[in-house]
């Protein structure tokens, strides 16, 4: 009697679904610190970049933390998120009653050591943040590289247990390859071009660091030169410039940031805008900034980048 | 003491009279720096031929119609609306420490706006206006409503709490809307402090009836204002309708905040200090207090956005944060010196 109670006992666990993932997961996360489950998450929530990220990646997570709706987030553009429930739609806020019947394993942000923050916002993913409370947040670092952050997510999603070997994502990633050889190449074969990467603010003009940008040190990195700007006073990753002084820099090409659709249109309205000798020639491309997470994106962007860079004039201005 | 009403007296009146002609001319050397001092050196040749012979494929000249101008005639304008905004609310409530900032008339502004641009997609100015007014008038029914709660009405320390409180929240929600992320504070920026950068003449257009109207209203309640000055009581004894004189101080106020607010954002701190000051200059007599504080705000507000063109080149610091700089010590010295009059 007593073992026969017992086999049924182990009978009725091995059916249950935790015992299929009995295996324990680990993870050292972007801040340094390493976390133990003792199963493989199945739920988990993420930021909307973790969610750019992870989605083509054939994980597909029962939450997304945005700071807009998704269909403002750049990130999200194009991603299937039927079925997944938005359980944050502005910065630094989630819908704590939403995510906490999600019941998540894990909490997916990035880290940002130049701020030592998580995405999403200190009062969601923070070390206080109110999802802590549900589940433990996990991610990788934003580095110097999208590439590195991809392959950090494939690391990731495969430790999830996602095929990376599927036509589609394979596919998506040779084509990212291809754009980012012929990147390359337009750039590699104008060795004096310089960017400069910008957001035109109604205050002034914001000119970034390339050092505080991913993507952007990818471009450089794939043979993109930039202008040298001075230093920062604001903070690491911009610099402002009165619209008095927008001719402070003059580059060859300008990459505007694309993030907000009409911040381009709204640097062409402004009167000394042209006072840059790329904006007068038409020399302007996208920054894609802080956004890209995944293969597809990033050749779309190439593309139009290799456009740009191929069109553009390397001696237009003297500026080294 | 007496209590009639307040008449002209030529002992006082004629110096006071002079003085106010002397801020006229403080006012137009201002704005003339405001036209020829910037972020970028233009000698003052260019700037002569920029306004007489102007060349529009010319950068300096360019500066000067598009950036510069629209620049100092919002200074101008908004400066007005703020210091006369601050004398009527400081009347109206009795509470020394009334402006449209403590009081949360700016950030419902603010709030407003924002919702409206960020959710709704509004870019027309004509409709931002309207909703800078709504959320004026909103934030200052709800600020005066929670004040009044209680038994003793809503006195000048419940309001300024209430405010202080409303302010707080409402910066909140518009950070939450605003912040796309850490890495953009650009629009933030902006709907948290104010500047007068980066706005062209089309809002001067648009808000410059708005502004002329609250103007005549703040001017005209002058006499409403020194009934209240005397209490309540006093007030009540020589004939004035109380409520209905806070109600039209209340509508000045949020006409002028409003206005201001969609030109140049939530700009604190000029609202506040400047009738102390001119109070000092001419005594508790809102009909010199109010012309004072009209003249006063521009010339302090104009003045600060020149200074801070050239305080951080190639960049330029926000004119409300240099206008906190500059006010804060001088107001303290104000209120060490001198007992603020209770009002």
């Amino acid at each position: 009697m007593h073992t026969a109670l017992k086999t049924l006992l182990a009978l009725v666990l091995a059916a249950s679904p935790l015992a299929a993932h009995a295996e324990s997961w680990t993870y050292t996360d972007g801040a340094g610190e390493t976390i133990t489950l003792d199963a493989v998450p199945q739920r988990i929530i993420a930021t909307e970049d973790a969610a750019a990220a992870l989605i083509p990646l054939g994980i597909r997570p029962v939450g997304i933390i945005a700071s807009s709706q998704p269909q403002e987030s750049r990130a999200l553009q194009g991603l299937d998120l039927t079925g997944i429930e938005m359980v944050g739609v502005a910065y630094n806020e989630v819908d704590i009653e939403k995510a906490a019947m999600l019941q998540p394993d894990l909490v997916i942000a990035e880290y940002w050591p130049g701020d030592r923050e998580w995405g999403g916002g200190p009062a969601v993913t923070g070390q206080d943040g109110q999802l802590r409370a549900l589940a433990p947040v996990t991610g990788p670092a934003q580095l110097d590289s999208v590439v590195g952050l991809i392959e950090e997510y494939e690391k990731l999603a495969t430790s999830f247990g996602a095929d990376l070997s599927t036509p589609a994502i394979a596919a998506a990633k040779a084509n990212f390859e291809r754009a980012r050889d012929a990147f390359s190449a337009a750039a590699k074969a104008k060795p004096n071009l310089t960017a400069l990467a910008v957001w035109a603010g109604d205050d002034g003009l914001w000119v970034a660091a390339p050092e505080g940008s991913a993507e952007l040190m990818d471009l450089k990195r794939w043979g993109l030169g930039f202008l040298k700007t001075g230093l920062n006073p604001d903070s690491g990753y911009w610099e402002t410039v009165s619209w008095e002084r927008s001719d402070t820099y003059q580059p060859d090409i300008i990459l505007i940031d694309n993030r907000k659709p009409t911040n381009r249109a709204s640097a062409e309205a402004k009167p000394t805008w042209t006072a840059m000798k790329a904006a007068a020639a038409g020399a302007i491309g996208e920054w894609p900034a802080y956004w890209l997470r995944n293969y597809s994106a990033y050749a779309g962007e190439l593309d139009k980048l290799t456009a740009v860079v191929a069109a553009a004039d390397e001696n237009l201005t003297t500026a080294q | 003491m007496t209590v009639s009403a307040p008449t002209f007296d030529a002992r006082r009146g004629v110096p006071l009279l002079l003085g106010l002609l002397g801020l006229v001319a403080i006012v137009l050397c201002v704005a003339f720096l405001s036209i020829t001092v910037g972020a970028r050196p233009v000698t003052l040749d260019t700037v002569w031929a920029a306004l007489t012979a102007y060349n529009p494929d010319s950068t300096d000249h360019r500066i000067i119609w598009e950036l510069r101008l629209p620049r100092t005639v919002i200074g101008l304008l908004v400066g007005a609306a703020l210091g006369l905004a601050g004398a009527v609310l400081q009347g109206a409530t009795r509470n020394p420490l009334a402006d449209p900032s403590i009081l949360g008339i700016h950030a419902g502004a603010a709030l407003f706006v924002v919702l409206g641009v960020a959710i709704l997609g509004i870019s027309q100015l004509s409709i931002y206006v309207w909703l800078a007014f709504a959320g004026a008038g909103a934030a200052m029914l709800i600020v005066y409503a929670v004040a009044s709660l209680g038994r003793e009405g809503a006195t000048p320390i419940k309001l300024a709490l209430a405010g202080a409180a409303m302010t707080a929240a409402l910066q909140s929600v518009i950070s939450a809307i605003l912040l796309t992320s850490p890495r953009t504070l650009d629009e933030v920026r902006f709907w948290q402090v104010g500047s007068l950068a980066g706005r062209n003449m089309d809002i001067v257009i648009q808000v410059a009836p708005f502004l002329a109207v609250g103007i005549v209203l703040a001017l005209a309640s002058a006499r409403l204002l020194d009934g209240l000055s005397m209490g309540e009581d006093v007030a009540r004894a020589l004939g004035q309708r109380i409520g209905l004189s806070r109600a039209i101080a209340g509508l000045a106020a949020v006409v002028l905040a409003g206005a201001s607010t969609a030109a140049a954002g939530p700009i604190a701190f000029v609202g506040l200090t400047v009738p102390h000051v001119a109070r000092a200059i001419t005594g508790p007599n809102y009909r010199w207090i109010l012309p004072y504080s009209m003249l006063l705000a521009p010339i302090l507000l104009l003045g600060a956005d020149v200074l801070g063109r050239v305080l951080a080149p190639p960049g330029e610091v926000q004119v409300g944060i240099v206008t906190a700089f500059l006010g804060a010590p001088f107001f303290i010295a104000l209120v060490r010196r001198r007992k603020l009059a209770s009002l």
